[in-house]
């Protein structure tokens, strides 16, 4: 019978008390929105990056006289290195295909190849791997007495520079979302905390009130307990509602840019059930204990 | 009923709340407590309802030692108590009836026991017609009778009336010093503080004054001597 009187009175405080109510739901509705748009970034940074990692890879081109025993061996093993994600091999024709595509404007450069009559180019390897400072470890693997009579050259030596200034700057950039993420965290700590704080302010003499005629704490704090969840609910399933709405506009544009269809609107729903539950806990949590610490001076009486 | 014996009260160096204070109140009083304001009125109200707790002595209600009572005790020992203020302090955002069974409600109390107890409290103080009002829409002595009958719905053996009248016009003073003496007649102790001359005096109950922190008189038939 307690419970059922403690959700009573924590719905005719809800009501009876509506703007009070209004504003709260309203800023935990921004806070979750700021956070969102927090993880959105995150997704959208993370996403560049991996772009422009994807961007970068090594060729290794091997000797037009080298036999097909010394490139397979050199094949598996750069594909026997954990941080390789992929290699592709083209054969000397293909290169030699490629080759001419690209310069097919180019006369001198298609009148002297006529001329040599044969293929004077060798077969290529490019290989990726998950992070651009990995590359560095393939390459003085590959670069041994054994295999330099096979290997004729790699791309590395011109794009090493480039590597470690991408590879900085992501770098830099995924220590600044984390900085953020932290920097909010605390932000809405704040904020909710002292939301809580004030509405529990307004309510000290209805608290007092409440003790001086003989109700337990439990009687006093149940309610806001019960509040502290029906906020938390609401806030979340509004604030969700609002982000559903607006990745599915954004991905719009996101298509554009990224290869990659519907980035956020799929992430948010993979992932919904871990993403609103933490939430609604934290939030809850939060809610709940800036209540119960608020009011405790309130309790003591 | 009410027992005290030898209570200090300081809350700072300079500032006595109570200075040894010795007071007996039999079942069924009607007293008086008066004095001029900071002399330590409300602070023995204070003590009575355990919102402050002595630096000495001993405090009885009922037979029932206070003096250390613990933070768990004191909802129970306030629904043997029935308390009003000057200052009404009812719940703004629930009614006239909501008020009253709220008191009973936090008690643990059934539906059926408070269908029956507050509407009769409602009849006594003569609130029925307004038991769907809310206190901002009614008379400061609307809102003390509320009080009053909010106070009634454990049938107290005592009543504190802290400054009851501080805020009322005449004629609903007279009220509220008629409910109480109703009250009082029922059995219940009434411990009525107050500076209101003309009702002590017309009274002709126990008077005892308190000043500067101590009782200076106590008499049966008591007469408002400041």
């Amino acid at each position: 019978m307690g419970f059922i009187r403690i959700l009573k009175f924590a719905f005719q405080d809800i009501f009876r008390n509506f703007s009070l109510s209004f504003m709260t739901v309203l800023i935990l509705i921004l806070m979750l929105l700021s956070i969102n748009t927090l993880i959105v970034v995150r997704i959208i940074t993370q996403k560049s990056i991996d772009t422009v990692k994807d961007q970068i890879d090594v060729s290794v081109y091997f000797n037009a006289k080298a036999v097909e025993e010394e490139i397979s061996e050199i094949r598996s093993y750069i594909s026997s290195f954990p941080e390789v994600t992929s290699e592709t091999f083209l054969t000397k024709e293909q290169v030699l295909e490629n080759f001419k595509k690209l310069y097919a404007d180019n006369e001198e450069i298609m009148l002297s190849l006529t001329e040599l009559g044969e293929n004077p180019l060798g077969p290529t390897l490019i290989v990726k791997t998950r992070d651009p400072r990995d590359y560095k470890k393939i390459i003085s693997a590959l670069d041994v007495p054994e295999y330099r009579g096979i290997i004729e050259a790699k791309t590395f030596d011109d794009t090493e520079i480039a590597i470690e200034k991408i590879t900085n700057v992501t770098n830099q950039l995924e220590k600044f979302t984390y900085f953020l993420t932290a920097l909010f965290a605390i932000i809405s700590f704040v904020i909710i905390f002292n939301t809580i704080r004030v509405a529990i302010y307004t309510q000290r003499i209805e608290i007092g009130i409440k003790k001086l005629v003989g109700a337990t704490n439990w009687y006093v704090k149940g309610p806001y307990i019960i509040e502290a969840l029906v906020f938390s609910m609401l806030s979340i399933v509004l604030s969700f509602l609002i982000i559903l709405f607006a990745v599915s506009f954004l991905d719009n544009y996101l298509n554009v840019i990224f290869s990659a269809q519907d980035l956020l609107t799929k992430y948010y729903y993979s992932n919904i059930m871990e993403l609103v539950s933490f939430q609604f806990l934290v939030v809850f949590l939060l809610t709940a204990l800036s209540s119960s610490f608020a009011m405790s001076k309130y309790l003591r009486k | 009923m009410i027992n005290l014996k030898n209570i200090h009260k300081q809350y700072s160096r300079d500032s006595f709340g109570l200075k040894d204070i010795n007071l007996q109140i039999k079942a069924g009083e009607f007293v008086s407590l008066v004095g001029q304001s900071g002399t330590g009125k409300t602070t023995l109200v204070k003590l009575i309802i355990a919102e402050e707790r002595p630096d000495n002595g001993k405090i009885e209600i009922g037979g029932w030692d206070i003096t250390n009572i613990s933070n768990k005790e004191i909802p129970f020992l306030r629904r043997q108590i029935g308390v009003i203020f000057q200052d009404f302090k009812l719940l703004a955002k629930k009614t006239v009836e909501e008020n009253i069974s709220f008191a009973l409600e936090v008690a643990g109390d059934n539906r059926k026991r408070i269908e029956k107890v507050v509407p009769r409290v409602m009849d006594i103080v003569g609130l029925s017609h307004k038991k769907f009002s809310y206190p901002h829409e009614l008379s400061g002595g609307e809102q003390q009778r509320v009080a009053i009958a909010r106070s009634l719905v454990h049938a107290p053996k005592i009543l504190v009336a802290d400054e009851p009248t501080g805020n009322l016009d005449t004629i609903n003073t007279e009220e509220i010093i008629e409910i109480l003496k109703k009250i009082n007649d029922f059995g219940t102790t009434v411990l009525l503080v107050t500076h209101n001359r003309d009702i002590v005096n017309r009274l002709k109950k126990r008077v005892i004054t308190i000043h500067d922190g101590k009782i200076i008189s106590d008499e049966e038939s008591g007469k408002y001597r400041l």
